[in-house]
């Protein structure tokens, strides 16, 4: 059979599709359940930063223990769906949702972890984004993830400007969004917002 | 073996990847403010070129000509899907940095450059050696790019603080950032091309 025939190229293009595609599955296969530890670990690390626990070992083990050991897990149900709640057992008690939305590329998660009167937040985390690397990807960095720290909310404000990047407080604080990923700031901005409301909500009921 | 030999000295200096034939640069950029995150691209794009080189080569008298094209990208990502299968099961944390330049090896010019220049034209096992070559030439400035800007950035070495750090070191940001690496790989550029051109001025 000539190699530029239409039935060889059809065929050589099955068959490699096939082969090499059965190669990858098996691949993804044997790594699944390690996939999946990690991708827990990873959660359980989110919550226990957000929560500042102390984790001795870097384990998924370790991260899952200590938050059995100190937050309490909820899941609060009403009309606008289900949120996934932690409390601290500990005090001065801490109360943390599980937010998410669209960001600039993709689904933005993560945990905003607020005080117990809810009138201050004490932290965030991200469980999951895919912005721009260098760009948007740095709403996990350290730094901007400190700004949130002791940001006061004024449940009395109206829902889409609780929290203002760029704009002093009443404490004097201002969360700076990152240059070069204004869409990523404004998305992240918006979903907090939404995701407070849809919290306050929730919890009221 | 000489020609193995000469294979690796062209891919490490007459022919690098990125100093002379500038391909690869953006990850070169991207990748290079932490040793860690270096040796796991690098890592990954020396098993992408060895592997994809071999298998192309090894089928290069069975590929349709017009689809020749096609048939390489889709081995090229076969391998680039295992690589970040790999990374992502090892060290996810690396993967949540680098996760997305690993799959952008697919479109890495080195590769493609590679399997198309040389691999459809040569034998599996020279194939292999040049994929091989061409991915540690490639490796090499990364690591070196990324010993200059680690340390200066973070004032680590593979994540271990540098001794004596609060007498002489203050974080010199510009290194964390993209910008850091091209001022490094213009550098190097600059003195791996003054260096070549040395002797042909000298003969002049």
């Amino acid at each position: 059979m000539k190699k530029d025939s239409p039935v060889y190229i059809f065929l050589f293009i099955t068959i490699l599709s096939i082969v090499f595609g059965v190669a990858i599955s098996l691949v993804h296969y044997l790594s699944l359940d390690k996939l999946k530890s990690n991708e827990r670990m990873i959660r359980n690390r989110s919550i226990s930063r957000a929560f500042n626990l102390h984790v001795e070992a870097s384990n998924g083990e370790a991260f899952e223990n200590a938050i059995r050991a100190n937050i309490e897990k909820k899941e609060l149900k009403s009309s606008s769906g289900t949120m996934q709640l932690f409390i601290s057992k500990n005090q001065p008690r801490e109360i943390g949702f599980v937010f998410t939305g669209i960001g600039f590329w993709d689904r933005i998660s993560g945990i905003l972890v607020l005080s117990d009167d809810l009138n201050e937040i004490k932290s965030i985390e991200f469980l999951d984004q895919k912005e721009t690397p260098g760009l948007g990807a740095r709403i996990e960095e350290e730094w901007f993830k400190e700004q949130f720290k002791s940001i006061p909310i004024d449940w009395s404000k109206p829902a889409a400007s609780r929290i203002v990047f760029g704009q002093k407080t009443s404490n004097g604080k201002v969360i700076n969004g990152i240059t070069g990923a204004t869409q990523t700031s404004s998305a992240l901005q918006r979903i907090l917002n939404s995701e407070l409301e849809r919290f306050i909500q929730t919890y009221k009921q | 073996m000489a020609s193995s030999g000469k294979l690796f000295i062209d891919a490490f200096w007459k022919n690098n990847p990125i100093l002379i034939q500038v391909l690869g640069v953006c990850s070169t950029l991207a990748v290079t403010n932490l040793l860690a995150n270096t040796l796991f691209m690098c890592f990954g794009l020396i098993f992408t070129t060895g592997l994809s080189n071999l298998t192309i080569s090894a089928l290069r008298n069975h590929i349709p000509d017009r689809i020749r094209m096609i048939v390489q990208v889709l081995i090229i990502s076969i391998y680039v899907m295992i690589v970040d299968i790999v990374i992502k099961a090892v060290s996810p944390d690396i993967h949540r940095f680098i996760g997305p330049y690993v799959g952008l090896i697919i479109t890495n010019c080195i590769v493609m450059g590679r399997a198309e220049a040389f691999a459809s034209q040569n034998k599996p096992f020279t194939s292999f050696l040049d994929g091989i070559a061409m991915g540690m030439g490639y490796s090499m400035i990364l690591v070196l790019i990324a010993l200059v800007r680690e340390p200066l950035g973070f004032g680590t070495i593979l994540g271990y603080k540098l001794p004596g750090l609060e007498l002489w070191w203050h974080q010199w940001t510009i290194m964390v950032m993209a910008p850091g690496a091209f001022f490094m790989l213009a550098l190097f550029t600059w003195f791996a091309r003054a260096k070549m051109a040395a002797p042909e001025g000298a003969t002049k």
